[in-house]
């Protein structure tokens, strides 16, 4: 099945993810990847896709397409809404557009990332084994860059048996979107505000007081936050202990302390090394949320255990094989 | 092949000589801590170590990290938990799989480490800041020069942007501390000094290292089966050229890039 699009606006930043690039680590190649990879695979499932292949992350709106030939997508996200004939399309829903459809994004006040999926994963080449963007360096995704005006997308022809049957189910019946959804609220936790994490290794470079301020006080997140990393401000920390950490591998989650006292959470452009005290990393399956946080909201963290988090993780994969199961049921009949 | 360790190599490995920690980084990833100075019998031990592990992976491994002091160890948890490693948790898990290659194996002891000559087009343009590093050390810009050139450098980790390698074994007479306000711009290739290390940047980046001159080779390139040229435990030579030489290598480098 050939599918294309083509970008009428791109948006303020729009490149090609997927979850990333993990085996050049030691080559200080950063592991990129969806910011909010929870909303990339749920765009990804909700067309019949594996979890794993490109979608074009989207931030903020301001952004628009068009459908050159009839496509199979879907979106999951915080930072828009597609509309399409002024009508609000749903999210975490596979929407058929025809070929020549024109698709609006408004935005979501509430966060920044928004990820379209195609059937069968936008193709672009792969690089390292991703194919996501990594700018800093201009690899991966679509020439390693952000999105333009009149880039065309392609999408890998070869799409899953469920991503055919949901095709022809929406051709037939002559409608944009079945009547189920994914829902993304129920893998969400109620409390936004508050970010689980585990203590890291330099915890105890720090004074008490500072520690206490870290779990209890408000911060906010700084308008320097970009891809690589989320700047927060608030009280600011007091080291007891003033060695100078040697740089060692860091990873997207990871919360280090600045010279001045500052948290910095690490996200997927991360490098791959740093030499700041990590106080602590957000537990993973918290990340996502994170990652939607903009320049101005307010977080709290509150400390889980290592097999805590571990815990949570291997809870949230359960989910989600058991969405990818539900929607298979729904289409393959065996 | 595995051996098992004689009693001083255990020592280097897991002892209050090497302090040894190991603790997660994330719940897809745990860092084996093996002493917190920098030197070359550390960084033969975590080459030798990490050579092993990578030989010798355990279900799930993805990748590691080398750094000065440490290694980090990623993994893919669902494949850990659902293999019959010991432990209730992946951390459990994976940190005693690393504790047993301490203390009973080690790969031989002869590392897989190249020699790589790197020539470098010192000085005038492309070195803007030797002068800074000859004042700062009372020597001549030849001087500089020879004293770089003859140095045998290793590759202690690849971090900051793909492909920047962090070299030790410079001569102490170079010693230059990094610059206060770093440059917005430093082009690729830029050979660089801070404090006694030396590195290479591979692409243009912000940067506050001593520039002293630049290499035509491509330091990264992500159409080489490894990217970047360097890597941890490597031996480094620097030879210098002159901008003539400089010129017809880089053209080499950019048409070998479409082979």
């Amino acid at each position: 099945m050939n599918m294309k699009i083509s970008i009428i606006k791109p948006g303020m930043l729009s490149t090609v993810q997927d979850l990333g690039r993990y085996r050049y680590l030691s080559q200080a190649v950063p592991v990129s990847g969806a910011m909010d990879q929870l909303a990339h695979r749920l765009a990804n499932k909700a067309v019949g896709n594996d979890g794993g292949l490109a979608t074009i992350e989207f931030s903020y709106a301001e952004a628009s397409f068009k459908a050159e030939t009839d496509v199979l997508v879907a979106y999951s996200g915080e930072g828009a809404f597609l509309v399409f004939n002024d009508e609000l399309m749903p999210a975490e829903k596979p929407l058929f557009f025809r070929a020549g459809s024109i698709v609006k994004f408004i935005a979501n006040p509430v966060g920044v990332w928004t990820y379209l999926a195609v059937a069968g994963g936008w193709n672009v080449p792969d690089v390292m084994e991703s194919k996501s963007t990594y700018l800093t360096a201009g690899f991966g995704g679509l020439s390693g860059r952000a999105l333009r005006k009149g880039d065309v997308l392609m999408n890998n022809q070869s799409v899953s048996q469920v991503s055919e049957q949901i095709f022809d189910q929406l051709i037939k019946k002559r409608i944009i979107y079945p009547n189920w959804r994914i829902s993304r609220e129920s893998l969400l936790p109620q409390d936004r505000q508050t970010v689980r994490v585990v203590l890291g290794n330099e915890i105890n470079w720090f004074d008490a007081n500072s520690i206490i301020s870290f779990l209890t006080k408000n911060y906010s997140i700084d308008r320097k936050s970009n891809r690589m990393g989320y700047h927060l401000s608030g009280t600011p920390l007091v080291r007891k202990v003033n060695k100078e950490l040697l740089s060692t591998a860091v990873a997207p989650g990871v919360i280090q302390v600045t010279g001045s006292g500052d948290l910095v959470v690490l996200m997927a452009d991360c490098q791959t090394t740093g030499g700041y005290p990590r106080i602590a990393h957000i537990a993973a399956v918290d990340l996502p949320l994170c990652a939607q946080l903009k320049p101005g909201d307010v977080i709290r963290f509150s400390e889980i255990s290592a097999d805590e988090a571990e815990e949570l993780y291997f809870e949230r994969e359960h989910d989600l094989s058991l969405i990818t199961t539900a929607i298979s049921l729904k289409y393959i009949k065996i | 092949m595995i051996r098992f360790l004689d009693m001083a190599e255990q020592r280097a490995y897991f002892s209050t000589d090497y302090p040894v920690n190991i603790y997660a980084l994330s719940e897809q990833s745990v860092t084996v801590e093996f002493g917190t100075l920098i030197s070359e019998e550390l960084l033969s031990l975590i080459t030798g170590f990490n050579q092993f592990l990578l030989q010798n992976p355990f279900p799930g491994l993805i990748t590691t990290v080398p750094a000065y002091a440490s290694l980090a160890i990623f993994f893919n948890p669902l494949i850990v938990a659902a293999s019959d490693l010991p432990g209730k948790f992946c951390y459990d898990k994976v940190a005693q799989y690393l504790k047993n290659i301490g203390q009973t194996k080690r790969a031989e002891s002869h590392l897989a480490t190249d020699k790589v000559v790197i020539p470098v087009c010192y000085g005038g343009d492309f070195g803007p800041d030797i002068l800074t590093v000859a004042k700062t050390n009372h020597l001549s810009i030849n001087e500089v020069i020879e004293i770089h050139a003859a140095g045998l450098y290793t590759v202690f980790m690849i971090g900051f942007v793909p492909g920047f390698a962090y070299m030790g074994g410079m001569d102490t007479h170079l010693t230059t501390p990094r610059k206060a306000v770093p440059d917005a711009k430093i082009p690729a290739g830029a050979v660089g000094i801070a404090g006694t290390q030396t590195g290479i940047y591979p692409m243009e980046t912000p940067g506050g290292w001593q520039i002293i001159g630049r290499t035509p080779l491509k330091m990264f390139d992500v159409g080489r089966p490894q990217p970047s040229l360097l890597k941890g435990g490597d031996q480094v030579t620097f030879k210098p050229i002159a901008k003539d030489e400089f010129n017809m290598m880089l053209q080499n480098e950019y048409e070998n890039q479409h082979h």
